[in-house]
């Protein structure tokens, strides 16, 4: 993976260094769940972001940093190469409109992850841009239903893009650089039930869109 | 509130939300909001929200889990303020 990532794809972080440096600081700090919230761009969002936040060696050394991925059960478990992958990146597949039953069997997983003191990692958006921008409008509540149950749940925020992504692209292209910016916010909502799931959802988006709109005023500022 | 009422209600709150307007437009009580009005699976907390807020009452998770069509909102509801 390492290998396609460098070489064959050519892929590399802006300041990669600094990237991995404030992750290990937040997972020093943070008291408490941490839940990895980021925007949704590609079908391999979860492997860069995965490989941004530490090194492969890095990872190992401290497992539980390496956060659990919630791909679509449909995109990734069709075959037996893409199911061996997915077990070893610690993946929780879910299903996109599953029934309430196997919707509560999958954050009954992800609550138990969180409990044992591991990272996870959730699109908010509950699915991929087609614009290239967050969308801040048609999102899910997953990120919120998860949220609402966890007292004192840390939230990192996750601005990724490659510099050259324009709209929708199933993958990032050859050469690509990948701008990371992490922000840790503790989203609270004093509603209830469906009403915290979608005010603690909304509080995520919302930081998230700012993160973006720091993105595109940082490159207007550099041109 | 009867139940004619109240299903004259619910129509118009999920309204908003069907991408098949068709289908909207020849809705009953059996139609299925998520598969034969195209509502976002995402939306249906909205409209549940909409129905609270609408009708004055509570709907739990778990009741909220189990409208699937337009008639078994209006059964909860109806349930609710009768």
């Amino acid at each position: 993976m390492v290998i396609l990532f460098h070489f064959r794809f050519k892929y590399k972080f802006q300041d990669i260094d600094k990237i991995r440096e404030e992750y290990k600081r937040h997972l020093n700090s943070c008291q408490g769940p941490l839940i990895i919230c980021s925007n949704h761009l590609t079908l391999i969002d979860s492997i860069i972001q995965s490989l941004g936040l530490n090194s492969i060696l890095g990872h190992l050394r401290r497992y539980s940093g390496l956060p659990w991925n919630l791909p679509e059960k449909n995109n990734f478990y069709h075959n037996t190469k893409w199911k061996i992958i997915c077990y070893l990146g610690k993946c929780i597949p879910v299903v996109r409109m599953a029934s309430a039953s196997d919707g509560k069997k999958s954050m009954n997983k992800m609550l138990y992850v969180l409990n044992k003191g591991d990272v996870l990692s959730i699109f908010p958006e509950g699915k991929r841009s087609r614009s290239g921008k967050i969308d801040d409008v048609d999102f899910s509540y997953g990120a919120g239903q998860l949220i609402k149950d966890i007292p004192h749940a840390n939230v990192l925020c996750i601005y990724l893009r490659g510099k050259k992504q324009g709209g929708f692209a199933n993958f990032p292209s050859r050469g690509e650089e990948f701008y990371f910016k992490m922000d840790l916010i503790n989203p609270y909502s004093q509603e209830s039930g469906l009403r915290k799931a979608r005010d603690l959802s909304r509080q995520i988006i919302e930081k998230l869109k700012i993160m973006e709109q720091e993105y595109f005023n940082d490159i207007a500022i550099c041109r | 509130m009867n139940e004619t009422q109240i299903y004259d209600k619910v129509v118009s709150l999920i309204s908003p939300y069907a991408k098949n307007r068709e289908a909207m437009t020849v809705a009953s009580r059996e139609t299925k909001i998520l598969e034969d009005l195209g509502v976002n699976s995402a939306r249906l907390v909205d409209i549940v929200l909409a129905f609270e807020d609408a009708f004055d009452i509570e709907v739990e998770d778990e009741a909220a889990d189990n409208i699937f069509t337009i008639g078994d909102a209006v059964t909860l509801i109806n349930g609710k303020l009768n």
